[in-house]
């Protein structure tokens, strides 16, 4: 079937996927508004009569939808739809926290009463009460700036777009190609007992792609995945995405890298793009300097940290030309919002988390700043995925900073490696629970020699410690290479929780950083392109 | 959990009388989760959480779509209903739709525990507090999660299929770690009846091995020989099932077409070592499971038979068009063991390493299965067929296919939480032979 024939019979203007009262209609929006200080009142009101000191009250609708094609069908049309509450009390140092999706002032009641016998459970046998400091008190309203509702863009222009895609690949050689889209759009409401009533809605959207070919004969196969990060934006970020020509050169790429030579392991030089250094710094950098973390109150699920807070100011953690920023205002960044989900305003709240090499700051939720004697309290770091969830402290926006030199590019920072890899886009990554040690592979991987692109190498896998990675960087791209890349689902607590998050990057060059061959990890016996004059295969 | 059989069998019949498709499929699902959670010898996070959920699919020949809300009132429904019928409409056909399953001949599942339901916030906190206590006085931080769930859901469809199902289950972990000397320890359960359900023995377990940890010793990294706590095995085991589908496998995308020559077959070939066996069962005591995979009964299935493939998952459609027998995803996973002690696994290993459990483990190299990881909260050298000193944590990159070849001896099976999966499942510590610890890691 053409890409087009299913169009035939629909309605002639289609519609949005997701119309309904759950997700597009300002009469719902509304309705929830009015609602919500009437329910606020009656759980905060409530749990202070039972004794809370603090309390807060989250009411929060997540609508989503997602397609999913493969090759030349559409496999998935999918949309759902999450209301619900939740009541947060602090009694006598101890949390309590329950949620129910019943938004019945009896049900609000109920929950309040629960998350009180919660707290309340703890009396007589805590070490440490918990503390946290006073916020001010805010009436406000936030919302995301977009340029094109992705709810309100019809099913047969988003299906049209995947088809296309998947189309590219399959004519340009791919054996197998999936395309996917996944809309989201948070709207949160948020009071608490200082006096703070925040109503806030934000959208997010993740387009991406898959191709394979396989090699029948020898029982192998090969994938490239698009590189375009999901992005705190309207359906312009998918519109404005050349993913036809992407997946053409996937499936070119995807080619290349099973006839390449498998790497020898060993240290190199290592030119990374933003596309996979976005995940990178995540991991050496985002997680580390989380604070709850590294007191220990991860320790059971993501694990502790080796930036440990006497290293605050002290720890040199990268080479003086790194930088690495951290907000929840950057334009399209995924974890960017007006107030945090402790009701910390975020605006003039971004802070180095390096700076200069040094580490300087770490990220922080309410409660937690004074846990390490530093004035100014949450830097506005708390996050819920859900009325069902409680906030925890979860990461801003982090961002590698632009080089001083602005005519540096990818380029130029290849041009000077004589033995080296150049990598791009996201591939796997494993990092221990301390996050020392990394293990890190991408979608493709360019050999360089002498300072040039020459060709690729399969079979590639980078790995290191965290501060010596840093510290062996000694090339930055200037400011028009930065980019921002990103994730929807970073996990973290018990029970899980998922958090968007980007992370700027700029093309970086480190230097001997050591290179595995993954067929050799497996045990295979990997031919190898022999370095002699001679030429050959030799056997490792 | 306040929502009866009979309650979604009128809510299923309310909603597919608003249905006008062709077909319709719905899920309806309760959950109650009580959640206790604690660091630094203290609880911190908690909660109470009930969730709802309705989720319809409705068909019109090969045109589908699905929504899924958790507002029950008329009007939701209504417009769910509504709106799920004009997404499938304009949905393209899709060439491998299928319509809803006919009704099969099911198990009676006993995946619920009365006892367990009974368990409240009271009940949860008085479990947790001697535990943390216990830490306290051996000196260390401990930081656990205890979480009761409770399900009842029911897949209901236009054919005339309603099966109601319930679940229940306590999962519970405990890691113990001692600022002097860096050590941790960690230990788990999970149990169907709240009965069977002994935290302290989970909590000394943890303890013991945070304290016995302490001043790890440098160790090099290299292929060597393991033992694998049933943490770590079901870890690698549930990474394999992933792993065991008919159609990548047909379309030369499985790690699989690589162990099988051109020509054979991948049913009956002997791909692991002759001491491994692998199956599911959803009626299997220690580790029920639900009874059905979207509709598709479930049965007790051999997946590996002493190191040969016996099946494979195989959708319906994948079915169809080949002419081969549906194979439901499976709800666990039970692997038998010889039932030594792990001492005994042990005095058999002449140089190696016990590891307690695995960590973010990561597909590296799909071709071969080849998984990253570290180990963690527990990791010591054996020598002479003792358990020695502690030694620092490994990255390992391994391929569970080839931990499936490499198996040297098994102990006694136990029901574990592992990273990586909940599902149940019932598996011994292992010896292996020549697990590739790539590189040392200084986490501890």
């Amino acid at each position: 079937m053409h890409r087009r024939d299913w169009l035939k019979g629909t309605s002639a203007a289609g519609i949005a996927l997701l119309s309904s009262r759950w997700v597009t209609s300002a009469e719902a929006a509304d309705a929830l508004l009015e609602k919500f200080p009437r329910l606020a009142e009656v759980a905060l009101s409530h749990a202070t009569s039972l004794g809370a000191s603090f309390a807060d009250f989250h009411l929060m609708q997540t609508d989503s939808e997602s397609l999913y094609a493969r090759e030349r069908m559409v496999q998935g049309v999918d949309a759902n739809s999450k209301l619900g509450c939740s009541v947060r009390v602090l009694v006598d140092g101890a949390w309590g926290f329950a949620a129910t999706e019943n938004l019945s002032e009896t049900a609000i009641r109920k929950v309040t009463e629960s998350a009180i016998a919660l707290a309340k459970g703890q009396a007589g046998w805590r070490a440490k009460p918990i503390e946290i400091e006073t916020l001010p008190a805010y009436e406000g309203t936030w919302e995301l700036p977009i340029e094109v509702d992705p709810f309100t863009v019809s099913l047969e222009e988003k299906v049209d777009r995947l088809l296309g895609i998947n189309r590219s690949a399959l004519e340009t050689g791919a054996n197998y190609c999936f395309s996917y889209l996944l809309a989201v759009r948070e709207r949160k409401w948020l009071a608490n007992t200082f006096g703070s009533r925040i109503t806030q809605s934000r959208v997010r959207l993740h387009p991406s792609f898959s191709v394979t070919l396989t090699d029948p004969k020898q029982g192998g196969f090969a994938s490239r995945e698009s590189f375009l990060p999901p992005r705190a934006a309207g359906y312009e970020h998918f519109r404005d995405w050349n993913a036809v020509e992407e997946a053409a050169l996937s499936v070119e790429q995807a080619k290349e890298k099973m006839a390449a030579p498998s790497v020898s392991p060993g240290k190199k030089d290592l030119v990374i793009a933003p596309s996979n250094l976005w995940l990178t710094i995540h991991e050496t950098v985002g997680h580390p300097t989380e604070l709850d973390r590294a007191l220990g109150y991860e320790a059971n699920y993501a694990g502790t940290s080796f930036c440990t807070p006497e290293k605050l100011d002290d720890l040199r953690y990268g080479s003086e030309r790194v930088n690495i920023f951290a907000d929840r205002t950057a334009e399209k960044g995924l974890s960017t919002i007006g107030w945090d989900d402790d009701g910390v305003q975020t605006k003039g709240r971004g802070f180095p988390i390096i700076k200069d090499g040094i580490f300087r700051n770490y990220q922080m939720a309410m409660g937690q700043a004074a846990l390490i004697g530093r004035d100014g309290g949450s830097n506005g770091c708390a996050y819920a995925d859900g009325y069902d969830s409680v906030p925890l402290q979860r990461m801003p926006n982090i961002s590698l900073q632009p080089g001083n030199d602005e005519a540096v590019t990818a380029e130029s920072l290849i041009a000077d490696v004589e033995d080296g890899i150049f990598a791009e886009g996201r591939g796997s990554w494993s990092i221990d629970q301390q996050r020392y040690n990394f293990q890190f592979t991408a979608q493709v991987f360019h050999k360089i020699t002498d300072g040039k692109l020459d060709g690729m190498y399969k079979d590639v896998a980078y790995q290191g410690n965290s501060v010596d990675f840093w510290n062996a960087c000694d090339g930055l791209g200037g400011k028009d290479t930065y980019e921002l890349g990103g994730a929807f689902n970073c996990g973290k607590g018990q029970p899980g929780q998922g958090a968007p998050v980007s992370h700027g990057a700029v093309p970086a060059r480190f230097r001997q950083i050591n290179i595995l061959n993954t067929a050799e990890e497996s045990g295979k016996k990997v031919a190898k392109q022999c370095d002699c004059s001679g030429g050959g295969t030799s056997w490792a | 959990m306040g929502l009866t059989k009979q309650y979604f069998e009128s809510l299923g019949g309310k909603i597919l009388g608003l249905v006008e498709a062709d077909s319709a499929q719905l899920w309806l699902t309760e959950t109650e989760d009580l959640q206790i959670r604690s660091a630094n010898n203290d609880i911190t996070s908690n909660g109470v959480v009930d969730r709802f959920k309705i989720g319809i699919t409705v068909n019109y020949g090969k045109q589908s779509a699905s929504i899924e809300i958790n507002q029950s009132d008329d009007e939701a429904i209504r417009e769910a209903v509504k709106k799920v019928q004009q997404m499938a409409k304009l949905a393209p056909e899709d060439p491998e739709h299928l319509p809803p399953v006919e009704p099969g001949e099911y198990l009676t599942p006993i995946t619920f525990s009365e006892a367990t339901a009974e368990m409240n916030p009271a009940d949860a906190l008085k479990e947790m507090r001697p535990v943390i206590e216990q830490a306290r006085a051996a000196g260390v931080e401990s930081a656990g999660y205890l979480e009761r769930s409770l399900s009842s859901s029911a897949l209901v469809n236009t054919n005339g299929l309603f099966i109601h199902g319930q679940g229940s289950g306590v999962n519970f972990s405990l890691t113990a770690r001692a600022a002097e000397g860096r050590g941790s320890g960690w230990a788990s359960t999970q149990v169907t009846d709240v009965a069977e359900l002994d935290l302290a023995s989970v909590g000394d377990r943890a303890i013991q091995k945070a304290l016995a940890s302490r001043n790890a010793k440098a160790r090099p990294a290299g292929r060597t020989t393991v033992v694998l706590e049933a943490p770590a095995v079901r870890d690698l085991l549930a990474i394999l099932s992933w792993n065991l589908g008919r159609r990548n496998y047909d379309e030369g995308r499985s790690f699989l077409n690589g162990l099988v020559g051109e020509g054979e077959e991948v049913i009956g070939g002997q791909l692991f070592g002759e001491n491994t066996t692998v199956f599911s069962d959803p009626l299997y005591a220690a580790a029920p499971c639900g009874v059905h995979d979207n509709g598709i009964a479930r049965a007790k299935t051999m997946w590996i038979e002493n190191g040969v493939m016996k099946n494979l998952m195989v959708p319906r459609y994948w079915a169809q068009k080949n002419g081969i027998a549906t194979v439901p995803w499976p709800g666990n996973l039970i692997m038998p063991g010889e039932g030594k002690s792990t001492e005994e696994l042990i005095a058999g290993v002449e140089d190696g390493v016990l590891i307690t459990r695995l960590w973010y483990l990561r597909q590296v190299q799909p071709q071969t299965l080849l998984y990253t990881g570290l180990t963690r909260d527990g990791t010591f050298e054996i020598k002479d067929g003792n358990l020695g000193d502690p030694v620092n944590n490994f990255r390992f990159n391994e391929s569970p296919a080839n931990v499936l070849k490499n198996i040297v001896a098994s102990g006694k099976q136990e029901r574990v939480m592992g990273s990586e999966s909940d599902s149940p499942m019932h598996v011994p510590p292992l010896v292996v032979k020549d697990f590739n610890l790539s590189s040392v890691s200084d986490a501890s």
